[in-house]
């Protein structure tokens, strides 16, 4: 049985709509840096910053790293670093099954009459990316 | 179907019944909450959590204490004492009281000898000195699993009652989207739920109050991390609510399995687990390895 090490990278396709939506664009054909953050100019690079989030139990910390090229993000890493909820002897008996970083798929495109959840990162995210927003467009500036 | 929509105990309410519901059963609905509320809400001066919690010594005790505490304890054997009903002093001093003040101090442990220091005796709940209670982490399941008792009273036929993340579904089987912890616009599963009940925790507004409530560690006062949303399936929403609590620690999953409950549960990497025979439907399953 091998297990993925503790620090790992959530899959980046969760998570540009939420960047696409602050201002900042994702490297998408048809976006453009100016689209939805006016003139700000970004320096290219790589940039990150820590982002925080409440979940039931806690306030995470995440790590967002962004790089930026022509004033597009092309690349963006999240890293947070969960602990193993279970005791090794507990995961055969009880557990049924396990997935690697389950990316999802767009409720719009499922035929469902109810969700369940509530998201959590999405404020941790949006803070790490405004304050990458900033300092890369200082950095241009 | 009829759909009535409203706002209680700090999150949205939906329920949904074949045929509206008579004034008459919306006004029972009504005093049901505001009855729990009353009893149970640690948000709220003038409830009996709070006045046990500033000395009262024993207050009669609400209809659901003891079926409330009788969970609580089985939730407590099973994850050693990390689910902990006094919490509520844990949870204030991390900031997250009535003012919502987010000061946050050093984490104090909720103390473990709790069925010692909360007894139900002669229809009384007292506590031996004063305590927060908070029933945070069942108590909106059971309140869904008098509301979904209750309105059944009033119409017949199919009955969704629809807590923003705890739902309660009679009749015709409804299909419910796991909404993705880190991304509210996908879903990272489907489970289609049947005469049974259905509780999702991974929300930072899970309960009453604004709904600023956290699951602690008891043991710690302070904060787990490892699972960033759960979701668990039984035939009522108080266990179901129960099992996705303990999901966030270590022996939820033996409880899950004592009680018959399946699950499911995303843990803050990204990684997806469920329970053995998991009725849900959880995409990408097939990259699955089984432990």
């Amino acid at each position: 049985m091998t297990r993925a090490p503790h620090r790992s990278v959530i899959r980046l396709g969760a998570l540009m709509g939420v960047a696409g939506a602050l201002g900042l664009t994702a490297c998408t054909p048809e976006s453009s840096a100016g689209a939805a953050g006016g003139s700000e100019e970004f320096a290219d690079g790589t940039y990150s910053a820590e982002g925080s989030y409440s979940t039931p139990e806690t306030v995470e910390t995440i790590l967002v790293t962004v790089t930026l090229a022509d004033g597009l993000i092309t690349d963006v890493d999240v890293e947070g670093s969960p602990q193993r909820p279970e005791s090794e002897q507990f995961q055969g008996e009880f557990i049924g099954g396990i997935a690697d970083e389950v990316v999802g798929r767009p409720i719009d495109d499922l035929v469902v009459s109810r969700v369940a959840g509530s998201s959590l990162t999405s404020g941790g995210f949006n803070q790490a990316i405004e304050r990458i927003r900033v300092e890369a467009s200082e950095a241009a500036g | 179907m009829s759909v009535w929509r409203f706002e209680a105990i700090g999150t949205s309410w939906e329920i949904e019944t074949s045929a509206p519901l008579p004034a008459v059963a919306r006004s029972a609905v009504e005093e049901l909450l505001a009855a729990f509320d009353a009893a149970w809400s640690r948000f709220r001066d003038d409830s009996l959590v709070a006045a046990l919690a500033r000395g009262a010594g024993s207050v009669p005790a609400p209809r659901d204490a003891a079926d409330l505490l009788e969970t609580y304890a089985a939730l407590s054997d099973a994850t050693d004492g990390a689910v902990n009903p006094l919490v509520g002093a844990s949870l204030e001093r991390l900031g997250y009281d009535t003012a919502y003040s987010f000061a946050a101090s050093v984490p104090v442990p909720a103390p473990a000898d709790w069925r010692e220091r909360v007894r139900l005796d002669d229809g009384h709940l007292t506590v031996a000195e004063p305590a927060l209670i908070d029933v945070g982490a069942i108590g909106k399941g059971r309140l869904v699993d008098r509301v979904a008792a209750l309105v059944a009273t009033h119409v017949d036929g199919d009955l969704v009652v629809d807590a923003s993340g705890d739902l309660a579904v009679r009749g015709r089987p409804v299909r419910v989207g796991l909404e993705h912890p880190f991304d509210p616009t996908r879903a990272i599963g489907v489970w289609t739920v049947a005469d049974a009940a259905l509780c999702a925790s991974a929300t930072n507004r899970r309960s009453w109050g604004d709904g600023l409530h956290h699951v602690l560690d008891a043991r710690t006062g302070g904060p787990v991390r490892a699972v960033a949303a759960t979701w668990a399936v039984a035939p009522t929403a108080m266990r179901a609510d129960a099992i996705a609590t303990a999901l966030f620690f270590d022996g939820g999953a033996r409880l899950a399995h004592e009680w018959g409950v399946q699950w499911v549960r995303m843990l803050t990497d990204g990684r997806v687990e469920w329970s053995p025979g998991c009725g849900a439907e959880v995409f990408g399953a097939t990259a699955s390895v089984e432990p």
